[in-house]
């Protein structure tokens, strides 16, 4: 199986890489051009559409640092193709490299066992969960802001601290009345 | 001035969105360009209304004028109500000679031969297109402008285009259109939309054509892609297959500009494959009418097809749109299960949203026949 592998490259110099894995290739493409835009780091963005990567790039991929699986709520097969992705990612990957963003979550038209059962999934691999907003521009350079903020913990730019202390911190948890139903 | 004129300004004035005011007007070329200067356009419509009125009222205007200029305002945004599209069939000889004061002449002398009280207009667009604006009047009454029955026709061409006519009146106008037209008879085209240009796109071939090719190696290049290659630090890992999916989207259904058409409805007989065993040990096939509609279906299914959600190549019923240019379809005995369509279902109400795409579209109702004849399950 070709799984991607966190330490099998070399780190580049002052430089980190992202993949952002979408199944609709839509908001990662305004989160990518909001990630380069930061000035101080260079960020590399890989974008994709579902695991696992064509080998054919293998060589000129660079050491990827973070993982973020977008997942759109409405769409159930956004849930599905991310959950058939994770099997192709090393488990080196969920010592804190590997993070979840979901957009639409305040759409009414979601089912509500999606949202719980994206956090079961996001709980049981011990990764964070972020929600974001992908239709305004604020939404955007917010989100991107976010994912920053891990990506440099992830890259080993932040001196004290590592990817595995932020994401104990980070880490998505599920209440323990989850499955009981909620009378809105 | 009569209490219909005034209505009917009132009513063209109201619908005439602000902005386009005034080169309609312009347009309309019976106002001098004295009294247009002298019209105030930025004091609420009223008042524009009022103004009109009392030039109208000066120049001893009445309906047929004002007729005109709804006319041409619906010429410019023919897109309210639905259009229903009708080919001509069966031409007499000289069917193709037919010219424009011909046309008109025999038109006119059919229509009031067979309804009276009927007010015609006529108006010659620049794309050889006649128009012609129809409001009816009983035997005893005036006719109703209120509710206006536009007809499109292009000549030389067997397509009339037809909005808001009452089922009544009809086969009066079939009639006389027939008769003018030198053909033998009329019958629907199988396709109606609310955008007169996307069906008269559609039924006259008048959009960028896909021709099959054996060696199809032409890769279309957006403009999005253009941007993403700008940015080195950006870059897309599994490039290879999505060119190869627009690829093979663009082949199926082209890659300009596509006719706007709102929906499709295919008639299916099938066989359900699956692990229901009721449904499965059914003998007769499943009947059931699936609907597509969407604000521009054809753009739609190409982003399925080229977004992933549809499997390529393209299966040949989602391009029946294009090839039989039709809105109603029966397929039978089709392999339905082999059409992945994100989750579909044969449900009975499935409904299936594409991700926020520019052009999402729906499904609606697979509605199963067999229920309506009580038949137990």
């Amino acid at each position: 199986m070709a799984l991607l592998k966190p330490f099998s490259k070399l780190p580049s110099l002052h430089a980190s890489s992202i993949l952002l894995v979408e199944n609709e290739e839509l908001f990662q493409q305004s989160l990518a051009n909001a990630l380069v835009a930061e000035a101080g780091v260079t960020v590399n963005v890989r974008l994709a559409k579902n695991l696992p990567l064509p080998l054919e790039n293998e060589d000129k991929r660079p050491r990827i640092d973070l993982v973020v699986f977008v997942m759109n709520l409405t769409s159930e097969l956004s849930f599905q193709s991310t959950e058939a992705s994770l099997k192709y990612l090393d488990p080196g990957f969920f010592l804190g490299k590997v993070c979840f963003m979901v957009t639409n979550a305040r759409n009414a038209t979601v089912p509500s066992g999606r949202l719980d059962s994206v956090r079961k999934l996001a709980a049981s691999l011990q990764c964070p969960l972020l929600f974001a907003e992908d239709q305004s521009p604020d939404g955007v350079a917010n989100a991107a802001e976010r994912l920053l903020t891990i990506l440099k913990v992830s890259a080993g730019f932040v001196p004290t601290i590592t990817a595995l202390y932020l994401s104990n911190l980070t880490r998505c948890t599920v209440p323990p009345d989850i499955d009981q139903l909620s009378f809105e | 001035m009569d209490d219909v004129t005034r209505r009917l300004l009132q009513r063209i004035v109201r619908r005439i969105p602000s902005q386009m005011l005034r080169p309609m007007l312009e347009k309309w070329g019976r106002l001098q360009q004295k009294q247009l200067g002298s019209i105030d356009f930025s004091l609420p419509k009223i008042a524009i209304t009022e103004h009109l009125l009392s030039i109208c009222q000066e120049k001893g205007w009445g309906t047929k004028h004002i007729t005109e200029l709804e006319l041409l305002y619906v010429i410019d945004n023919p897109n309210v109500g639905l259009w229903h599209a009708f080919q001509l069939v069966d031409p007499e000889d000289d069917a193709l000679m037919v010219e424009m004061m011909q046309f008109k002449e025999q038109f006119k002398s059919n229509l009031n031969k067979l309804v009276q009280n009927v007010s015609i207009k006529f108006k010659k667009h620049t794309d050889e297109a006649i128009w012609i604006r129809l409001a009816w009047g009983e035997s005893f009454s005036k006719p109703n402008h209120f509710t206006p029955t536009f007809v499109v026709h292009h000549l030389q061409s067997s397509y009339v285009f037809m909005n808001n006519v009452n089922s009544k009146k009809k086969p009066l106008l079939y009639q006389a259109l027939v008769l003018a037209t030198r053909y033998q008879s009329i019958k629907h085209a199988n396709l109606s939309g609310r955008k007169l240009h996307g069906i008269r796109d559609l039924l006259m071939k008048q959009y960028e054509q896909v021709f099959p090719s054996k060696f199809p190696s032409h890769i279309p290049e957006r403009t999005e892609d253009k941007e993403k290659a700008n940015n080195p630090l950006i870059e897309r890992e599994q490039s290879a297959s999505s060119s190869n999916r627009l690829q093979l989207a663009c082949e199926a259904f082209g890659e300009g500009k596509l006719p706007e058409i709102q929906s499709a409805v295919y008639r299916l007989e099938t066989k359900f494959r699956g692990q229901s065993k009721n449904m499965a040990q059914s003998k007769e096939p499943f009947k059931c009418v699936v609907t597509f509609s969407s604000t521009n279906l054809l753009e739609s299914l190409r982003n399925c097809a080229s977004s992933g959600i549809a499997s390529t190549p393209v299966v040949p019923s989602a391009t029946h749109v294009t090839y039989i240019c039709g809105c109603v379809y029966g397929l039978s005995a089709h392999p339905f299960s082999r059409v992945r369509f994100g989750t579909w279902g044969v449900t009975p109400k499935g409904t299936l949203q594409t991700s926020a795409q520019s052009y999402p579209f729906s499904v609606f109702a697979v509605e199963n026949r067999r229920r309506r004849r009580s038949h137990p399950e």
